[in-house]
């Protein structure tokens, strides 16, 4: 429909706006620029839960079976979850994910054509509340913990070596609140991660009457979750805190994004968000 | 008669600092010193005293050879000094090079320290001492105001005075960095020294937790622990209570290290690897340099501090460019408003805003009557406003005039006319009246 093309539009626009003024605001270190970042991103957020639940009240019983509603919903979780941890950790700073990345995945979403995956009626409130909720919350926390870990090993590097602090270091928050993003992360999204993976493979066994076949899906999921697993204990532990804690978390969503994006999309799976 | 500025002073370029001491005009009384009065042609006068400078403003219609030997007879005087002393280190600035000075002083640009803030509050006292004991007058205020507004848009627009550039202070960032805010930090101060006290203040006032004092003497753990508010151990006992610290500031006399990177390791288990920050000030060095290696820890002995501070110190000097700039735009406005203190321009101004005033509400009046309205009707309108104007400005010039011709007033009334007015266009600061309340 036109109207949501111009509302897409609009929303991709504020998006896009927003991630470079922040970029923008980050370099020159003006505190204005970056606030107006965030003023854009949150309109940008608003019109993009306007359009998220237009499209489930409008196309009901079709739109659940749509690859593009689907990562459109992962962008807005993403920055669902970065005002969480803004709110709860006062990390303004994490726009520098969350704002590119729900850009890329909001137009990624506008780019792909419009697929129909299989959804058997009766599991699709379980399926949709379960697995989908709680695997895009967890990627999501995994997201901003990415971005997180990124600025944590580069800060650590420079207090490290005692290198000159640079207009761009002064402006990030502290190691501490970097950790804790990550802690939180890792504590939330753990848990959500095992009862998204759970329900799928439940889904799955109702459906094709199997959990594992081999799938490269299945595979590279079970590949993660033990790699979330050990994370989830060496930190609960206290075993690892700080830069360990944080190259975990970006080989963590690195292998995530693979299986979302690469997996689904470009090769043979029953998971397929392929067009 | 046209009035000017003078400044003349001593700082720590052109001065020593037993002569500034010499010099120095702390409780100096313009009026009880016999500089102003009925008879002196210096109008306003303020006077800065501080440990790295000693200057005096004044205002005076009178030159320079004339009013110099005043200022510095008097100077000398009350200092009870020679004369030619004073006058082989003073420098003196006259009118718009005396309101550049000023600016640059109150932005900290002339500083000894670039940027410190101190100079600032300093300044205000002396402004406020001045106009306790009125000797300060329209300039002088108008000045004063100016230069701490300019040097506000100074520490806001440049970071001249960002970084820290104290070994003590550049400490105090660097733990930010690591924890964020202190709260819920708490630190160890083994040994004492000036330098290792200093820095635990300041992270003291910076908000950490609580701070605890070991030392090699029980009576001196004690008194500084009383001093910081903390608590008091034997260096025995240091290492049994390490893992509680989340910063160690160290400087003892030590010839060798007194906690190694292994001891550190240990520690690091008990507080499940929480990230620790260690400052070594002492020379020989406390703290084994390999401590730095492991991970979650970060140690910066007084070289590495040495060389933060001088790298913020040469970022300051890069910024000191751009916050000349602005004192040059500041000055440059201040300069017209000192042109406008003659009356001419200020008559000009206001039958111009009349004017200006007029010419609006006669197009909207006519837009209002609509294109049917006759010629003689928008001809009587016009005469209307514009000679309405005229009339209720006629008033106030007369008495700017009259004014005018008294001697010493008219400054202030043609201020206060062109602040009524709003000659000038300014917008008044949010917090102008919370100010004037506190006055």
């Amino acid at each position: 429909m036109l109207s949501f093309r111009i509302l897409d539009f609009f929303i991709a626009l504020l998006y896009f706006t927003g991630a470079l003024s922040f970029l923008l605001g980050l370099i020159y270190s003006s505190k204005k620029t970056q606030d107006r970042a965030v003023i854009l991103s949150i309109a940008g957020f608003g019109l993009h839960s306007l359009d998220l639940f237009l499209k489930y009240i409008l196309g009901i019983g079709e739109i659940l079976t749509q690859s593009q509603f689907y990562i459109s919903l992962m962008a807005w979780s993403f920055l669902l979850i970065y005002f969480f941890l803004w709110w709860k950790l006062k990390l303004k700073f994490l726009s520098i994910t969350a704002a590119p990345l729900a850009l890329l995945l909001f137009t990624g979403s506008l780019a792909i054509s419009p697929s129909t995956l299989p959804v058997p009626g009766i599991l699709q409130g379980l399926w949709f509340g379960l697995h989908i909720g709680s695997l895009f919350i967890s990627m999501a926390l995994l997201a901003m913990a990415f971005g997180a870990g990124i600025s944590y090993i580069y800060l650590d590097k420079k207090i490290k070596a005692k290198t000159k602090l640079s207009n761009v270091s002064k402006d990030i928050p502290s190691l501490q609140s970097f950790d804790r993003a990550n802690h939180l992360a890792v504590i939330y999204g753990f848990p959500l991660y095992t009862i998204g993976v759970l329900s799928g493979f439940i889904w799955a066994a109702f459906t094709w009457k199997t959990i594992f076949t081999w799938d490269p899906k299945e595979i590279m999921t079970v590949i993660t979750w033990f790699a979330f697993a050990w994370l989830f204990h060496k930190r609960i532990s206290g075993a690892w805190r700080g830069k360990k804690a944080a190259q975990m978390v970006i080989i963590i969503f690195a292998l995530t994004l693979i299986s979302f994006i690469g997996i689904n999309f470009f090769t043979e799976t029953h998971h397929s968000l392929r067009p | 008669m046209e009035q000017r500025i003078y400044l003349f002073g001593l700082n720590h370029k052109s001065a020593d600092v037993e002569i500034r001491e010499k010099f120095a005009l702390t409780g100096f009384d313009p009026e009880v010193s016999g500089l102003m009065g009925q008879e002196s042609p210096i109008k306003e006068t303020l006077v800065l005293s501080t440990c790295n400078r000693v200057e005096i403003i004044c205002v005076s219609d009178a030159e320079l050879d004339e009013v110099s030997p005043m200022i510095l007879k008097s100077w000398a005087k009350f200092c009870q000094q020679e004369y030619s002393l004073l006058e082989k280190h003073i420098y003196s600035f006259q009118d718009l090079k005396a309101v550049d000075h000023l600016f640059s002083v109150a932005a900290s640009l002339d500083s000894m320290v670039l940027g410190e803030p101190q100079i600032l509050g300093q300044l205000k006292d002396a402004y406020r001492e001045s106009v306790k004991n009125k000797t300060a007058g329209v300039i002088i205020n108008r000045l004063l105001h100016k230069s701490f507004s300019a040097a506000k848009r100074i520490r806001t627009e440049t970071e001249v005075s960002s970084s820290a550039v104290s070994i003590s202070y550049a400490a105090v960032e660097l733990a930010r960095k690591i924890f964020g805010e202190l709260q819920d930090q708490r630190a160890m101060l083994i040994g004492a020294g000036e330098m290792a006290e200093l820095a635990a203040l300041h992270l003291l006032n910076s908000g950490l937790k609580d701070i605890m004092v070991a030392n090699r003497t029980p009576a001196r753990a004690q008194e500084l622990a009383q001093r910081f508010k903390g608590q008091a151990m034997c260096m025995e006992k240091m290492l049994d209570h390490l893992h509680k610290a989340d910063i160690v500031i160290s400087s003892t006399g030590a010839t060798s290290t007194i906690i190694s990177a292994s001891q550190v390791k240990e520690v690091l288990k008990k507080r499940k690897n929480q990230p620790m920050f260690f400052i070594d000030i002492a020379v020989p060095r406390d703290l084994d340099p390999d401590i730095n290696m492991l991970d979650n820890v970060y140690l910066y002995d007084i070289d590495d501090l040495k060389e933060v501070v001088e790298e913020n110190l040469a970022g300051r000097r890069e910024e000191a460019d751009k916050a000349r700039e602005i004192v040059k735009q500041e000055v440059d406005k201040f300069s017209h408003w000192l042109k406008s203190l003659d009356l001419s321009p200020t008559i000009v101004d206001l039958l111009n805003r009349g004017e200006a005033i007029a010419h609006k509400e006669i197009k909207k009046s006519l837009r209002n009557l609509g294109p049917d309205a006759d010629e003689a009707t928008r001809k009587a309108m016009e005469q209307l406003a514009t000679s309405l104007v005229g009339k209720l400005y006629h008033e106030p010039i007369i008495f700017l005039k009259r004014r005018s011709r008294e001697e010493g007033s008219s400054d202030k009334f043609i201020d206060l006319t062109r602040r009524i007015f709003n000659l000038d266009n300014e917008q008044a600061p949010e917090n102008a009246h919370q100010n004037r309340k506190r006055k």
